[in-house]
């Protein structure tokens, strides 16, 4: 707004002051409004509690990853074991195997299955009122910033070889759910993914989980 | 009072930095050093500045090095050299440990092809994984995770730390936080792909990673932090006490990306891929950049903060 006053062909200086000094009004007005928002979002902190729906909605997330542990953990059982010193013929033909006796157990199931909308929702809410604005648009930055073109939005596919692992700002991670070692966050633009740690498997995905 | 503690015995590493190494504020290396593409260099003396005292610990440190170019295998050939003045033992690896796939041809053409004569050698190499990295490649039995995403082990008097900064849950938090507490070691070192301060273009400091380690890092008295994902070499000023070097160009360079009259840089290079060696002595923590051409780009001694307090 300052950088627009000055061109303003105003002929008269009183007429220049009035403007001037509404237009700092202006701005001194839309900054205090803008820092009282700021500070009522800041105010919900990471120890609050969660509303009855929200606990609720993480409480069957967790369910369904737990469903998805058994699922996958069945089948690893059936696998050979890799070494901790293994080569990379071994690791391939593991994550293949892995991946197909999943896709085959899991054929038929449905995107959404872990994550509901309102999942998508506690993210987004999470990234608006946990933050303050510089922190969100550092993190939405890093999540964008990743070359993730050609990963499908679709579930029971493996994550694409090759491809670039968005990174999750630590900050947004220690604020959701906390998920077990066997699978991870992911972010494919503003969509999550829940991909499993070991064979790279899509196991659901959530679109525009990022505000 | 602290802070103004904190800015003394900051300023006080930075002088002790500067005079070691020869070194007053921030020297971007010249253009001189050009683009060094196609310049096998192999065969080219590598000159040890470092002191080669009697039970000291010595290692190397490479970063963003899975390409597989002629590039990687020019500066792996350097790396190879300078073991023969310098004899480390193990390598640290700052993730990107390969881009574009992962086939066993990958980790033939991008890894073993490139440092066979090392692990011929019996050198170690321990990885942190990037963001080019799937998780798997900690079962890989030349990189010694040992199955896990974050690890530490020790040499000598001094500690590591591999951080999967990727994906910094809860869990990993708890456990550096953990390991950290019941850590006596003289030096403790943690290494990771992501760099907490940098001055690149492209990507810069990893503010949301550092707001949640460097606590824990100032805590508990971590001395030095290694990353990589800046194709380029950076010291930055001792922040809080800790020292924090980039050295992500092994095997890809972003020429020209150091910010110029960055705060943060205490010298950078970035014309040409380079790495890291480093000697763990009685008096301090000793470093060497070396480039592609095999000359020597930084250098210096880092005083242990502890003794210093």
């Amino acid at each position: 707004m300052f950088a627009v006053l000055p061109t303003m062909k105003i002929k008269y200086g009183v007429e220049r002051f009035v403007f001037r000094t509404l237009g700092a009004l202006a701005v001194m007005l839309g900054m205090t409004l803008a820092g009282v928002t700021i500070q009522a979002q800041g105010t919900r902190a990471a120890d609050v509690k969660l509303s009855a729906h929200e606990q609720h909605m993480i409480d069957a997330f967790n369910a369904h990853v737990r469903d998805y542990l058994k699922q996958r953990n069945r089948v690893s059982r059936k696998l050979p074991k890799l070494s901790r010193e293994a080569t990379p013929e071994q690791i391939n033909a593991y994550q293949k195997s892995f991946v197909d006796a999943l896709r085959a157990m899991r054929a038929g199931t449905m995107p959404g299955y872990i994550f509901k909308p309102e999942f998508a929702e506690y993210v987004r809410t999470t990234i608006q009122t946990e933050f303050p604005v510089r922190d969100r648009v550092e993190i939405k930055q890093t999540i964008l910033e990743a070359d993730t073109k050609g990963v499908p939005l679709k579930i029971n596919y493996p994550y694409p070889e090759g491809k670039e692992f968005t990174q999750i700002p630590p900050t947004l991670l220690l604020k959701l759910p906390q998920l077990p070692k066997e699978v991870k966050y992911r972010f494919v633009g503003r969509h999550m993914l829940l991909v499993d740690t070991d064979n790279g498997l899509i196991v659901d995905f959530t679109p525009n989980a990022l505000p | 009072m602290k802070r103004t503690f904190g800015s003394v015995l900051g300023l006080t590493f930075f002088l002790l930095f500067a005079v070691n190494s020869g070194l007053q504020g921030q020297v971007r290396s010249g253009t001189s050093n050009g683009n060094a593409r196609g310049a096998h260099a192999a065969s080219a003396p590598v000159k040890i500045t470092l002191p080669l005292k009697k039970g000291s610990v010595r290692f190397a440190v490479i970063g963003d090095t899975g390409t597989g170019t002629s590039q990687q295998h020019e500066l792996g050939d350097i790396l190879l050299g300078s073991r023969q003045g310098f004899p480390y033992e193990f390598v640290l690896m700052l993730g990107d440990n390969l881009y574009g796939g992962e086939t066993p041809a990958d980790y033939k053409n991008k890894f073993q092809d490139v440092y066979q004569q090392l692990l011929d050698g019996k050198v170690k190499f321990y990885a942190a994984l990037g963001n080019h990295d799937e998780p798997a490649q900690r079962f890989y039995e030349n990189f010694n995770m040992d199955g896990k995403e974050y690890y530490r082990f020790t040499r000598g008097n001094a500690s590591f730390y591999a951080l999967n900064s990727n994906y910094m849950d809860k869990k990993q938090v708890d456990w550096l936080e953990s390991e950290l507490s019941k850590d006596s070691s003289e030096w403790k070192i943690a290494f990771c792909h992501h760099p907490p301060y940098s001055s690149g273009g492209k990507h810069g400091s990893d503010d949301q990673l550092r707001k949640v380690v460097e606590p824990i890092f100032v805590k508990y008295g971590v001395n030095v932090v290694l990353a990589g994902h800046e194709h380029f070499y950076e010291r930055i000023k001792p922040q809080k006490g800790i020292f924090y070097f980039i050295s992500g160009a092994g095997g890809k360079l972003r020429s020209g990306d150091v910010k110029d009259n960055s705060p943060l840089t205490a010298k950078a290079f970035d014309s040409d891929m380079s790495f890291m060696l480093i000697e763990i002595a009685d008096d301090g923590m000793h470093f060497q950049v070396l480039s592609r051409k095999g000359e020597t780009v930084d250098s210096g001694v880092l005083p242990n903060q502890k003794r210093q307090k």
